[in-house]
């Protein structure tokens, strides 16, 4: 696993030694070039995984979220590239090196083998996303988005740390491969109830669960672009990650403890999808969509099936790459405009037609149009919560129409129709903006071709 | 001030602190005590002004009445045991008195009303010494005396030192105040753990320390002592910036920073002796120590505080305080956490 983190350690010397005018080049060339690297990692055994090391290793969850972390920071790079121009060059190696050490981050935390070892880059990869939303974000409720951020975050994960210790004490050893055949059985009790809650509050203020949800909106939108995407895409998904490996040491209490979440994330699906209908800011209704699509994602961690498991990973991979294109889209809109709201520019068909298509395929990717691995994801899970109980295909049915609609009316909104009078004078699409948006959306148009590798440990 | 009797109060306050760490004696961990207290306070009283008086009468008026308390938790002890020894105390009064008055000296809660005044009225270097120094004696007499410790008061005021240490700091914009609540904080931490495994209070004393000593060092360059001065270091020095809020948040516990390598052993070693609740809940009342520090690391870092036109031109001169260890102690205060395993063996 050195060979993606020494790599990605690497980009750091060669963004503040590189000539100034090579910065963007050389490290979104490298990370591209590092990123190709993690396709090694899809060389997957069926009930296996590939052990590299005492602290690091993969395995089917692990690679697909790896490799689109990967795949995300040359895109990141990419599109941070024009919202920089005007500043310093120091403080544009800055942002880069904070880039960067998420990224190190974030590699080590889907391989890492030791929950602890989890646990901390788990924290730590609160700090740079701190520092790119507080420091490089544009309103002033970036200083509310950041502390929401971090202590929403924190709140939930320091019981995390204690029931870890606390596992480590009982159980001896905190390596998860030998963690998944050591587990006992977890009695259904008071305390072990506490326990339950303590493992799993970090991640679902992480996914986020509907209650917990009030930080998610405010960061992605006071965010930059490469904030938004890297929050969207992978920091969501760190709980995901998370949820889907403790709850295999969690049984039994699991069927007991999850139906309180399994409401709130059913209701909250439907309530954060009603609320992107009525939204005006461009990134706040992306926002309110990813919490929708987490809460399917939620759903299906809980139910702890095998079709719902292969469901919430295809899922969480199909709205990493999705929910990113979108941020990107709304990013292009933003850059024209200064302006979030959504009505103020609109009908832009007529004057950037090709980044309606991209937009056309975004949305459509949104509402999972067969066949994309979206649809895949979710119809894995509304097979598998339906089996669970009858009544969810009602919620699931519901969901599904209010998330076509709102991806629907988000694309004829800024797309179709007359276009606004004040906007006759937006600069064209750069290919830079269309390289980003091809580079998200054949990923997602291939991995139709073969969900197989994006389907889990459980496939 | 004049530098003999600058030498010899230094001296004075270094050689206290060891007789006090080597003894053997209890009266003479005692006298050690008392000679740290009395070189201390004209330390304090290096610019006589009237806020500088009121915080060394303060400061004499509480260490005197803890130092008359241990005396007396010496002598009960004396008359249980018949012997001087420093070892574990042989009757309950003893220890909870002895336990009371050490937990003044340290300004643990309930008896942390000292430490914000005192802190205030000095000048930062002394502030410095009185929040790293200070704190070595008293610990280890604690540290010897620890098997005969009174859990429940113990943990009590540990516990309320977190609470307090946190709250107090809240609404504080003077530095020195809210390192002294910082400082109320860490003792509450470093003496939770005491009774299960002393080393864990030392480990815990030492990155404090390093921490802390940074911190000020880094006050100490600019000589800022309040938020909005704070708020400058952008326009003078750039990069202490970067450090200070480093610091800050590794003082808050975050990782990957040193400051969560104590937290994260005292969590480990409380689940071990099986108390859940307790580090959870010292744990989450450690984030409204965060949330001050993320105040004061908003205001010098992340983003560009209120100011006149004025402020934001200064001339950038070189610097010329000395910056006394200050490289060592920021890479010593942000990037230890991966050697953890060797400090648990050393400790």
């Amino acid at each position: 696993m050195l060979k993606f983190i020494i790599p990605t350690i690497m980009l750091m010397p060669l963004t503040w030694l590189s000539k100034n005018n090579f910065i963007w080049v050389n490290t979104t060339t490298h990370s591209l070039l590092i990123s190709f690297t993690s396709l090694l990692l899809l060389n997957q055994f069926n009930d296996n995984s590939l052990n590299y090391s005492l602290t690091f290793f993969s395995d089917s969850l692990s690679a697909p979220l790896l490799m689109l972390t990967m795949w995300l920071l040359p895109l990141t790079l990419m599109a941070s590239q024009s919202h920089l121009t005007k500043e310093p060059l120091t403080r544009k190696k800055l942002y880069i090196t904070m880039l960067i050490t998420l990224q190190t981050l974030l590699i080590m935390t889907f391989t890492a083998t030791e929950l602890i070892m989890f646990y901390i880059t788990f924290e730590s990869t609160l700090i740079p996303t701190l520092i790119i939303i507080t420091r490089w974000g544009n309103q002033p409720e970036r200083l509310n988005a950041g502390l929401y951020f971090l202590f929403y975050t924190l709140m939930g994960s320091l019981p995390l740390l204690v029931a870890l210790t606390y596992l480590q004490n009982t159980l001896g050893s905190l390596n998860f491969l030998l963690l998944q055949y050591w587990a006992q059985p977890l009695p259904i009790s008071w305390s072990n109830t506490l326990m339950w809650l303590a493992y799993m509050m970090a991640f679902l203020v992480k996914m986020p669960l509907y209650g917990l949800h009030l930080w998610l909106p405010k960061a992605h939108v006071e965010a930059p672009i490469a904030g938004s995407m890297v929050l969207a895409a992978v920091l969501l998904k760190l709980g995901g990650y998370g949820m889907l490996r403790i709850t295999s040491i969690l049984s039994p209490m699991t069927e007991h403890m999850a139906h309180p979440f399994l409401v709130l994330s059913l209701w909250g699906m439907i309530m954060t999808s009603s609320i992107c209908l009525r939204q005006t800011d461009l990134k706040s209704l992306i926002a309110y969509s990813s919490v929708s699509h987490m809460a399917l994602v939620i759903t299906a961690a809980l139910i702890q099936t095998p079709w719902s498991y292969m469901g919430a990973t295809a899922l969480m991979i199909a709205h990493g790459l999705t929910s990113s294109m979108l941020f990107c889209l709304a990013n292009s809109n933003y850059e024209r405009t200064h302006s979030r709201t959504m009505i103020l520019a609109r009908g832009l068909q007529i004057f950037l037609p090709l980044m309606t298509t991209w937009w056309l395929l975004a949305c459509l990717a949104n509402l999972a149009l067969p066949p994309t691995i979206n649809l895949i994801g979710e119809l894995l899970v509304i097979t598998s919560t339906f089996s669970w109980s009858n009544l969810t295909i009602i919620l699931m049915a519901m969901n599904i129409l209010i998330t076509a609609l709102y991806s629907l009316y988000m694309l004829i909104t800024t797309q179709r129709g007359k276009h606004s009078h004040h906007i006759n004078n937006l600069t064209p699409s750069f290919t830079r903006e269309h390289t980003l948006m091809a580079l998200h959306i054949i990923p997602l148009l291939l991995l139709s071709l073969n969900p197989k590798i994006i389907l889990g440990f459980l496939y | 001030m004049n530098p003999f009797i600058s030498i010899m109060l230094l001296s004075t306050l270094i050689l206290s602190t060891m007789i006090v760490t080597i003894s053997s004696h209890w009266l003479f961990a005692w006298i050690g005590l008392e000679m740290n207290m009395m070189a201390i306070i004209p330390i304090m009283m290096k610019k006589p002004t009237p806020r500088a008086t009121e915080a060394s009468t303060k400061y004499f008026l509480t260490q005197a009445t803890a130092s008359a308390l241990l005396m007396l938790a010496i002598i009960i002890n004396l008359m249980y045991s018949s012997q001087w020894t420093i070892m574990k105390l042989f009757n309950p009064t003893a220890s909870i008195l002895m336990t009371m008055a050490l937990a003044i000296k340290l300004g643990l809660a309930p008896f942390h009303f000292w430490v914000p005044e005192v802190t205030q009225g000095i000048p930062l270097t002394t502030g410095l010494i009185l929040l790293t120094w200070q704190k070595l004696a008293p610990i280890s007499i604690l540290y010897q005396i620890s098997p005969s410790i009174n859990l429940h008061l113990m943990v009590t005021m540990s516990f309320l030192s977190i609470l307090i240490g946190g709250w107090g700091g809240l609404n504080q914009t003077q530095l020195r105040k809210i390192m002294a609540y910082s400082s109320i904080a860490h003792m509450g931490w470093m003496t939770t753990i005491l009774l299960y495994n002393p080393s864990l209070t030392m480990l815990n004393l030492l990155i404090y320390i390093i921490m802390t000593f940074t911190m000020f060092t880094l006050l100490a360059q600019n000589s800022t002592t309040t938020t909005l001065l704070l708020s400058q270091t952008w326009n003078t020095m750039p990069i202490m910036t970067t450090f200070t809020m480093l610091t800050l948040l590794s003082m808050g516990g975050l990782p990957p920073l040193t400051g969560f390598m104590p937290k994260w052993m005292i969590i480990q070693e409380l689940t071990k002796n099986e108390s859940l609740l307790l580090p959870t809940l010292m744990a989450i009342t450690a984030l409204l120590n965060l949330y001050f520090y993320m105040r004061l690391a908003y205001s010098t870092a992340l983003t560009l505080f209120p100011s006149t036109n004025n402020m934001k031109m200064k001339w950038q001169f070189y610097p010329t305080k000395q910056m006394t260890l200050l490289p060592t102690a920021i890479v010593l205060s942000t990037m230890l956490l991966p050697l953890t395993p060797m400090f648990f063996i050393l400790l």
